[in-house]
C-alpha cells in the first residue's frame, strides 16, 4: 500500500499539466489525494498568483477554527511524509513516531500545508494551517483562574 | 445490461522496450469520473467478441481436457484452468483479463429485463407505421417538455409516464385507436401471461373493422396471413422498432435506438467469471450455471436453425422451438422467469445473470459494497481492568500474524533490523521485507542476517504488531459508530483479546463467549485518522447519550483531583424532594464542590451512562476526554480491587423472605384478590360502571389488570423496604448496576400477572384458559396471575402461564432484531450522504440542500449539556463559576446592574445571528439571567436588604453574583456555545441514522399503550416507527387530538364530542317502520328524543335528518320524497312509485339502508374520548379516526391547536411544514414513551429528508428512489436488476459522488477528511526540495 503511494508521488511529480486544470475548473472531484499534496512543483508560477488574487478579492467566510477532520487529514498526510523521511520542521526531543512528530509540528504551527476548503458551488477557500485556530481542548479551562 | 466505464485506470508503467507499439504518453493514474449505462447492439457485441460460440460442448472428451473450439469454454475467451493459456492475449490464468465471445441467434428474442420497456413502447406506437399514437399537437407539446435541458431523471421519467398513460388511455377505452398518420387500427397491448412475449389484442377491434383488418394483414406482408396471432413476436417488434423515428424515441425517454432492446446476438462472458471447476481429480468438471445456460441456448438455437432449414428431426413446429429459445435466453438473464410448462421445475435452481447481482448475496451488496479485508483477526474477548480504556490486549499469536508496513527511516532502522533478524516466528519480528525495487521477501527462512545488514532507508518492513500500534476493534452487530473504535494495541500472552470492562457498553459486549474483530490500519494516514476520529472517548460522546458504563459501586471514596462542582440525584427510593432537596434521607443527593464530595452516595446516575449531568460527562465537558478517561480508569481499578478484597455474591439466603415480608405479601395479594372478586361480582350482576368508550367486559378487564399490576408494584415496594440493607440484590438494584424492584419482588415475593399480547392469558380452551378452571372464570388465578415467587415455586398452572409470557418475550426478540435491522438499513441508505458543508448547510451528494443550518442552530448533538438537546446547562455552569471564583471581597451586583451588563454583552457581534448564535440560545440566556436578577430582587425585598448592610449581604450570599462572576459566566457560556459548533464535513446523515436506528433495537416490541384514557390505544414501538418512516397511508391507530375553545367544562366537551362522533340514524331513531295504506306505502321514521338528549345531540330534529338523508350518496331520494311530519317524525316515499310490483322490494331496501345514514358527525370518526390531564382540569378530545379537516372545522374545536398523528393527513390538510413538525413530534413521542431520548437534531434531519422534495417521502425503496439520483446507490439498496436495466435504457450517468458509489468504485469519499484538499506550502519549497529529492530518487 505504502509502496503504491510512492509510485503515485513519482507520477504526480512528472505530471504537471494535470494540476492547473484542477485549479481552473474548480471542480470538486476527489483526487488521488496524495498526488498533489506531496508535490510542490505545480504551485509555482501563475497558479499561485491567481489563488492569491482570489483570496484577496472576496473575504473568506468559512469558520476560523480547524475542524477535527482537517486536523486528522493534515496530521495523517504529514505523518506519511515524515515516515518517508521528509525533513522535520521542528526540533526533535527523542520522538520517533511520525504521528507524534506531526502533532508536535502542528502544535508549533510548522506544518507547511495549505488547506483548500471546497464550498458546495465548487469554489474554494485556501487557508494556511497557521491561520487556523487549532482548538487544544486539553487546555480548555472554565472559570477565571 | 451492458455498462461501460467511461475511463479506465491507466496501465501500470513498464520498463522502456523497443517495440513497434505506438508510444503512448502516460498521464499518470486516472480516476473514474462517471459511469454511464447503455445498451449493446448486435454490432457492439460482434466488435467485442473474439470468437463465435456455436457448440454446446465444453471439453473435447472425457479424457482430453482441452476446450472445444467454438465451444462454451473456447480458449479465446480465456484459459479454463491454471495450465492453459489464452488464445487471444496469450496470457496465463492470472494475467488474462478474459475476453468476450459472441453467440448469434437465428431468430431474435426479447430480453426479459427490457420486457416492461418493450411493452411500454409498443403501447405507445402504431403497430403498423411505428409512429407515436399521440396526435400531432400533443406530440409536439410533450416533445417540447421532455427536451427541457434542466430536467433531471425523475422529471423526465414523469413525463414519459404521462406519455405512456395518455397512449394507453386512448387504447384501453374500448375505442378504436386509429393511427392519425397511417389510419391503422390499434388494439390494446399487454404483456403475455405465462410466457415471455407481448400480446396485441385486437379482438375488440375486429368485429367492427374486419374488412379493414384483413386488408392490413395483406398489407403487412406477414408470411402467415391466414393465421391470426394476437402475439407480437420479437421479429415483428424489431421491425417496428427499426422504423421508429428518433424524435419518437426521445419522447419515450429512450437514450438509444429501441432495436437494442431485442437480442439478436448474445455476448458470451469471459471464462474467468464463469469458471469451470474440475472435480474427482480432473476427470469431471462442474460447470458454472452461466455456462450451462449458454449451452442450453446453443442447443435451442441449433434446433431453430434446423427447423428453418427444413432439416428438422423434431416434430415440433418452428413456433414451439422459437418459444423454447426465447425461454432459455430469458432464463439465462433471469432464472426467476416463470415457466409455463412445469417440466423444468427440478430441485436445484440454476442462477441467471440477474440472480448474480441481486440481493444480499449478490455481486453488488456482497462484493462491491462490502469488501474483504486483510490484516484482520478474530477471537474471544475477556475483561482486564488493568488495561487503560484506550487499550486492547492483543494475544501474541495474533500480533505475530498481523503486521504493519513500516518504512525504514533514520529513527527506526535499528529496531527494524532487529525485527528482521528475529524473523517471522520470534516475537518482536517481521513477516516480510519489501525492497525499494518492489521485490517482496518472506522472512521465514531467508538469510535474515544478511537482509538485516542490507536494510536501507526507504525499504518497507512488515513488522509484527507492537505495543502502542493503532488497531480498530469491532464487535458485530455494528449498530452505531461506537461499535468500531480505535484502540492502542498492548501485546499480551494468552489467547484472547482483552479490554477494560468500561468499554463493554458501546460494543454491547459481555464475556460469555463473545468474539470480536480487530483490524490493523496499514498506512500512516489511516492510523492517524483512526486515532483522531475513532478514539473511544471521542466516540462515546458521539451518541446523544454519554454512553460509557462504569460499574457503579456504592461505597467509594475516591479523591478526584479536579475542581468540579457537580450534583445529581441517585434514585434510591424514599428520596424526599423539595424544599430540602439536599437533605435526602437515603443520602441520595450528590454534591461535589471543588472536587470534594460533600454529600451523597455515588450511584448509576452519577457514574453511569446516559446522564448529561453525570460526573464523567461533566469532566468531559469542562476539561477533556482524557480527564474523564483517567478518572474512570482510577475508579475501575479501585472497584476491581475492592471487589477482589471484599467480594460480592448472591446466595439462596438473599431471596428467602422473612416472616414479616411473607405476611405483607400475603396481605397485599389477598386484598387484591378480594378487589377483583368484587369487580367480577359487580360485572355478573351488571352493576359495573362502564369506562368511557368501553363495554362492561372491557371495563372489567381494565380494572382487574390495574389491580393486579398494582399488586406487583406494591410487593416490590415492600421488598425494597423490608429487606436488610446488606441484601445483595437490593444493593445491586439501589446503586443502579442491575435489576429493578420488580425483579427482586419476583424472586422473593410474587411473580405477578403474566400477559400475552398486552392482555391477560387468553382462552386456549372453550371459554377458559386451562381446563383446571371453571368456564368463563375471570379470577386472577384463572387468567395468569402468579401469586408465588420464584423462591416459593410456581404451581403447574402458574408455570404454564409463565411459559406463555416467556415465549412472547422470545418471539418478540427474534422478530424485533430482523425488523429493526431492516429499519436501520433503510435509514442509513436514505441518509448516508448527508453532510455539513463549509457554508453550514446540510446537503446530499448532489449538493441539494436539506437543511440551511444543521438542527437549526448548527450545534454538535454529541456535545449537548442541557436538557432536551439544549447546548448548555446554565444552572450547573453558574454554580461552577461561583465555586471556582469565589466572591471574596467583591460586592454583589444589584439586579439592575446585572441586567445592564447582560444586555451589553448580548449585544456584541458574536451573540448575533450573523455571529453564529441562534436566537433561541440568546433568548434563553437572557431569560435565565433575568430570572436570577428577579430572584435577587425578591430576596432583597423579603429581607428588606436595603436597610441594613448585613441583610443585604445575606441576600447576596443566597443568590447574589459579583460582576466578575457574571463576566466569567457570560464568557464561559458564549465561548462554550461557539465551541459546540458542528464541524463542517461531519457526516450528520449517517450519525443521525445510527442514532435513530440503534435505540430502535432496544425497543421492546410492546405495541400498545394507554394514552390517558384506558380505552384509547396508540400504536407504539417498532411498528409505529415503521409507520412513520414508511409514510404509511393507512396507519393502525389514527388519533386526532383536538383542543377545545372552552376547555374547562365537561358539558361543553360532551357537546363537541357528540357533534363529532359518527351518529347513525339507526342509533337515534325509535323506529323505522313501513306503513302501508290503501293508496300508498311509505316509511315512517320517528326519532328517539330521549336518546338524542342523552347523546347531547339536541340539534338533531326531523329537518336535519332529512338533510342528511338527501346528502347520503347511494340513497337516491329527492327533496319531494321526504316529508317532515313534525319535529320528530318523517315520512319517506318511494322514488319509483309507478311499478306496484317492485314497490315493496324498494321500500324494504330503503329500510335496510336508512339506519346507516349518518345524521351527525364525521363519517370517518369512530369515536371521541374526552381526555383530562391530571393536574389541571383542562379537557381535550382524543378522536379516533381520520378526518382532520372536518374535526378542525367542528364548532367548539380550537382548530389552531388540533393535530393528528397521521402524517400524510397532516400534510394533506396543513401542508408540508406541518408534516415535518409532525414527523419530529411523533418519533420523539414514540421514543420517549419507551424511555429513550434522542437528540432532536437527528429527528429534524430525518424529517427534513423526508419532506425536502415537497411531499412526504417514506424511507423505503419508493421514497429513496425519489430522493436520490445515483443508479449505483439505488441498485445497492433494493430492486437491483430493475434499476440497472432501466438505467441502461434511459442511458443514465452516475457521477460517482455519494458514499455508496464511492465505496463501490473504491474512491475516497467526499465527506469528513475528504471534504478538503491539501497543498504543499510554497514558502517551504526550497527547504522541502532537498527532502523530496531524497524520497523521489528511486
Amino acid at each position: 500500500m505504502a509502496d503504491d503511494d510512492y509510485d503515485m508521488d513519482a507520477g504526480g511529480y512528472d505530471d504537471e499539466p494535470a494540476e492547473p486544470e484542477l485549479d481552473e475548473g474548480a471542480e470538486e472531484e476527489i483526487d488521488g489525494d496524495k498526488v498533489e499534496e506531496d508535490v510542490p512543483d505545480p504551485l509555482l508560477g501563475d497558479n499561485e498568483d491567481k489563488e492569491e488574487q482570489e483570496a484577496v478579492e472576496k473575504p473568506r467566510k468559512t469558520i476560523k477554527y480547524m475542524t477535527k477532520y482537517e486536523r486528522a487529514r493534515i496530521l495523517g498526510t504529514r505523518a506519511l511524509q515524515i515516515s518517508m523521511n521528509a525533513p522535520v520542521m521542528v526540533e526533535l526531543e527523542g520522538e520517533t513516531d511520525p504521528l507524534e512528530i506531526a502533532m508536535k509540528e502542528l502544535r508549533q504551527r510548522k506544518i507547511p500545508f495549505t488547506i483548500r476548503r471546497y464550498l458546495p458551488d465548487g469554489s474554494y477557500e485556501d487557508w494556511g494551517v497557521d491561520e487556523l485556530i487549532v482548538e487544544d481542548s486539553w487546555k480548555r479551562q472554565v472559570g477565571g483562574d | 445490461m451492458a455498462n461501460a466505464m467511461n475511463e479506465n485506470r491507466g496501465e501500470p508503467d513498464k520498463t522502456l522496450t523497443f517495440t513497434k507499439q505506438p508510444y503512448i504518453v502516460d498521464v499518470g493514474p486516472r480516476k473514474i469520473k462517471d459511469v454511464k449505462f447503455s445498451m449493446f447492439s448486435g454490432e457492439d457485441v460482434l466488435k467485442l467478441g473474439e470468437v463465435q460460440v456455436s457448440r454446446s460442448q465444453s471439453y473435447v472428451s472425457q479424457e482430453d481436457k482441452r476446450p472445444v473450439d467454438n465451444g462454451v469454454l473456447d480458449a479465446h475467451m480465456g484459459p479454463t484452468n491454471k495450465l492453459g493459456t489464452c488464445e487471444t492475449c496469450h496470457g496465463d490464468f492470472h494475467s488474462c483479463p478474459g475476453h468476450f465471445g459472441y453467440l448469434p441467434l437465428v431468430l431474435p428474442v426479447y430480453n426479459v429485463g427490457y420486457m416492461s420497456h418493450v411493452v411500454d413502447i409498443l403501447k405507445c406506437i402504431c403497430k403498423f407505421c411505428s409512429r407515436i399514437l399521440l396526435v400531432e399537437t400533443e406530440r409536439v407539446n410533450f416533445l417540447k417538455r421532455i427536451r427541457n435541458p434542466n430536467l433531471d431523471h425523475l422529471r423526465k421519467t414523469g413525463i414519459y409516464k404521462q406519455v405512456v398513460k395518455r397512449c394507453t388511455a386512448m387504447a384501453s377505452s374500448k375505442k378504436v385507436v386509429i393511427c392519425s398518420r397511417c389510419h391503422y387500427v390499434n388494439g390494446t397491448v399487454k404483456k403475455a401471461v405465462g410466457t415471455v412475449g407481448v400480446i396485441h389484442d385486437r379482438s375488440k377491434v375486429q368485429n367492427t373493422t374486419s374488412n379493414e383488418f384483413n386488408d392490413t394483414i395483406y398489407l403487412k406482408g406477414s408470411n402467415t396471413p391466414a393465421k391470426l396471432s394476437p402475439s407480437v413476436g420479437p421479429d415483428k417488434a424489431l421491425k417496428l422498432f427499426k422504423k421508429m423515428l428518433d424524435e419518437d424515441c426521445e419522447l419515450l425517454y429512450l437514450a438509444d435506438r429501441p432495436e437494442k432492446l431485442i437480442i439478436s446476438i448474445i455476448p458470451v462472458p469471459p471464462i474467468c467469471i464463469r469458471p469451470s471447476v474440475p472435480v474427482a481429480g480432473g476427470a469431471m468438471s462442474n460447470e458454472n450455471d452461466i455456462t450451462l445456460r449458454l449451452a442450453e441456448i446453443i442447443r435451442a438455437n441449433a434446433s431453430v436453425r434446423e427447423a428453418l432449414s427444413g432439416a428438422s428431426v423434431h416434430n415440433k413446429s418452428l413456433g414451439v422451438l422459437w418459444d423454447n429459445l426465447q425461454l432459455s435466453v430469458a432464463q439465462y438473464v433471469n432464472s426467476d422467469v416463470r415457466v409455463a410448462d412445469s417440466s423444468q421445475q427440478n430441485g436445484k435452481r440454476i442462477t441467471g445473470l440477474v440472480q448474480r447481482q441481486k440481493g444480499k448475496q449478490g455481486r453488488i451488496r456482497k462484493n462491491l459494497s462490502g469488501k474483504r479485508v486483510e490484516y484482520t483477526g478474530r477471537t474471544v474477548i475477556s475483561p482486564d481492568p488493568n488495561l487503560k480504556i484506550t487499550e486492547v490486549g492483543v494475544p501474541i499469536k495474533v500480533a505475530m500474524t498481523l503486521s504493519y508496513p513500516e518504512r525504514v527511516s533514520d529513527h527506526n532502522i535499528e529496531r527494524l533490523k532487529r525485527a528482521i533478524r528475529n524473523g517471522t516466528y520470534v516475537y518482536p519480528g517481521a513477516t516480510h521485507l519489501r525492497k525499494k525495487d518492489g521485490s517482496i521477501m518472506s522472512l521465514r527462512f531467508n538469510a535474515r542476517k544478511r537482509l538485516a545488514e542490507e536494510l536501507k532507508l526507504g525499504d518497507i518492513v512488515n513488522r509484527h504488531l507492537k505495543d502502542g500500534d493503532v488497531v480498530l476493534f469491532n464487535r458485530q452487530p455494528s449498530l452505531h459508530r461506537m461499535s468500531m473504535m480505535s484502540h492502542r494495541a498492548k501485546i499480551k500472552h494468552w489467547n484472547t483479546f482483552s479490554f477494560n470492562e468500561s468499554v463493554c457498553n458501546p460494543y454491547n459486549a459481555d464475556f460469555d463467549g463473545d468474539e470480536t474483530n480487530i483490524h490493523v490500519p496499514q498506512t500512516e494516514e489511516a492510523r492517524t485518522e483512526a486515532l483522531m476520529l475513532m478514539g473511544p472517548i471521542e466516540l462515546w460522546t458521539g451518541k446523544q447519550l454519554f454512553s460509557v458504563l462504569l460499574r457503579p459501586y456504592a461505597d467509594m471514596r475516591v479523591y478526584l483531583n479536579l475542581s468540579v462542582t457537580e450534583k445529581s440525584y441517585t434514585k434510591p427510593s424514599g428520596e424526599r424532594v423539595k424544599p430540602y432537596e439536599t437533605m435526602c434521607p437515603n443520602d441520595g443527593y450528590i454534591y461535589i464542590r471543588n472536587s470534594e464530595l460533600l454529600s451523597g452516595q455515588l450511584g448509576k446516575a452519577t457514574l453511569g451512562n446516559g446522564n448529561k449531568d453525570g460526573l464523567y460527562s461533566v469532566l468531559l465537558r469542562d476539561y477533556h476526554s482524557l480527564a474523564a478517561a483517567v478518572c474512570m480508569n482510577r475508579l475501575a481499578k479501585l472497584s476491581a480491587r475492592w471487589i477482589g478484597d471484599h467480594g460480592f455474591s448472591i446466595g439462596i439466603d438473599d431471596v428467602q423472605p422473612g416472616d414479616n415480608l411473607n405476611h405483607n405479601t400475603n396481605r397485599i395479594i389477598s386484598q387484591g384478590n378480594k378487589k377483583c372478586d368484587n369487580f367480577i361480582l359487580d360485572f355478573n350482576k351488571g352493576n359495573l360502571k362502564c369506562q368511557p368508550g368501553c363495554n362492561a367486559a372491557q371495563t372489567l378487564e381494565a380494572q382487574i389488570t390495574g389491580v393486579l399490576n398494582k399488586i406487583r408494584d406494591e410487593t416490590g415496594k415492600v421488598c425494597m423496604e423490608k429487606l436488610h440493607w446488606r441484601n445483595s440484590p437490593l444493593i445491586m438494584s439501589q446503586c443502579g448496576s442491575k435489576g429493578s424492584p420488580i425483579n427482586i419482588s419476583q424472586m422473593i415475593a410474587c411473580v405477578g400477572q403474566q400477559s400475552v399480547g398486552g392482555q391477560r392469558a387468553p382462552n386456549g380452551f372453550i371459554d377458559r384458559s386451562l381446563p383446571h378452571f371453571p368456564t368463563n372464570s375471570k379470577t386472577p388465578a384463572a387468567k395468569g396471575f402468579v401469586a408465588n415467587s420464584f423462591y416459593s415455586g410456581l404451581t403447574a398452572t402458574e408455570f404454564f402461564f409463565h411459559t406463555m409470557g416467556g415465549r412472547e418475550g422470545l418471539v418478540d426478540t427474534a422478530v424485533k432484531t430482523a425488523e429493526t435491522g431492516y429499519m436501520s438499513r433503510r435509514l442509513v441508505k436514505g441518509m448516508e450522504d448527508l453532510f455539513v458543508c463549509y457554508d453550514d448547510t446540510v446537503r446530499d451528494s448532489n449538493a441539494i440542500i436539506i437543511q440551511f443550518t444543521y438542527g437549526s442552530d448548527g450545534r454538535d448533538p454529541s456535545q449537548m449539556e442541557g436538557k432536551s438537546g439544549f447546548p448548555l446547562n446554565f444552572d450547573r455552569l453558574l454554580n461552577k463559576v461561583k465555586a471556582t471564583c469565589p466572591a471574596g471581597q467583591h460586592r454583589g451586583m444589584s439586579p439592575t446592574e446585572i441586567c445592564e451588563m447582560v444586555d451589553e454583552r448580548l449585544s456584541m457581534h458574536d451573540m448575533s445571528t450573523e455571529g453564529g448564535c441562534s436566537e433561541d440560545f440568546r433568548r434563553k440566556l437572557k431569560e435565565f439571567l433575568e430570572k436570577k436578577a428577579a430572584t435577587l430582587e425578591f430576596t432583597r425585598r423579603v429581607l428588606n436588604g436595603e436597610e441594613s448592610l448585613t441583610l443585604e449581604n445575606v441576600a447576596q450570599s443566597i443568590c447574589g453574583i459579583t460582576s466578575q462572576q457574571l463576566k466569567v459566566f457570560l464568557e464561559v457560556c458564549i465561548s462554550r456555545y461557539h465551541n459546540k459548533k458542528i464541524d463542517p464535513g461531519t457526516n450528520v446523515g449517517a450519525i443521525g441514522a445510527q442514532s435513530i436506528g440503534e435505540p430502535g433495537t432496544q425497543m421492546t416490541l410492546k405495541t400498545f399503550h394507554f394514552a390517558g384514557v384506558a380505552s384509547m390505544n396508540v400504536t407504539l414501538g417498532v411498528p409505529r416507527i415503521n409507520e412513520i418512516l414508511n409514510a404509511t397511508k393507512k396507519i393502525r391507530t389514527p388519533v386526532i387530538t383536538a383542543k377545545l375553545t372552552c376547555n374547562d367544562s365537561i358539558p361543553f366537551a360532551r357537546l363537541v364530542k357528540g357533534k363529532m362522533e359518527r351518529t347513525l340514524l339507526g342509533q337515534v331513531a325509535k323506529s323505522i317502520k313501513l306503513v302501508m295504506g290503501l293508496r300508498s306505502a311509505s316509511i315512517i321514521i320517528s326519532l328517539d328524543t330521549e336518546t338524542i338528549g342523552a347523546l347531547h345531540l339536541s340539534c338533531i330534529n326531523a329537518k336535519t335528518v332529512k338533510e342528511s338523508i338527501l346528502k347520503t350518496p347511494r340513497i337516491k331520494l329527492k327533496d319531494k320524497h321526504i316529508r317532515v311530519l313534525d319535529d320528530r317524525r318523517l315520512e319517506v316515499n318511494n322514488p319509483s312509485t309507478y311499478d306496484r310490483n317492485k314497490l315493496l322490494f324498494d321500500l324494504q331496501m330503503l329500510i335496510n339502508k336508512l339506519p346507516s345514514v349518518i345524521v351527525m358527525g364525521v363519517g370517518t370518526i369512530e369515536r371521541a374520548v374526552i381526555n383530562k390531564k391530571k393536574e389541571r382540569d383542562k379537557f381535550n378530545l382524543l378522536v379516533e379516526g381520520t378526518g382532520l379537516q372536518a374535526v378542525m372545522g367542528t364548532e367548539g374545536v380550537n382548530g389552531l391547536e388540533t393535530t393528528s398523528n397521521h402524517i400524510l393527513e397532516v400534510e394533506e390538510t396543513l401542508g408540508i411544514e406541518a408534516a415535518r413538525r409532525s414527523i419530529i413530534k411523533e418519533i420523539q413521542y414514540t421514543m420517549e414513551s419507551h424511555g429513550m431520548s434522542i437528540d432532536i437534531r437527528h429527528m429534524m434531519l430525518l424529517a427534513d429528508l423526508m419532506t425536502y422534495k415537497g411531499e412526504v417521502l417514506g424511507v423505503n425503496r419508493f421514497g429513496i428512489q425519489k430522493m436520490k439520483e445515483s443508479v449505483l446507490m439505488l441498485a445497492s439498496f433494493e430492486t437491483t436488476a430493475d434499476l440497472l436495466f432501466n438505467a441502461a435504457v434511459k442511458g443514465q450517468v452516475d457521477k460517482i459522488e455519494g458514499v455508496s458509489e464511492c465505496i463501490i468504485m473504491g474512491i475516497p469519499i467526499q465527506t469528513g477528511t475528504g471534504t478538503i484538499k491539501l497543498k504543499q506550502r510554497d514558502a517551504q519549497i526550497e527547504k522541502m526540495c532537498k527532502g523530496l529529492e531524497l524520497i523521489l530518487s528511486e
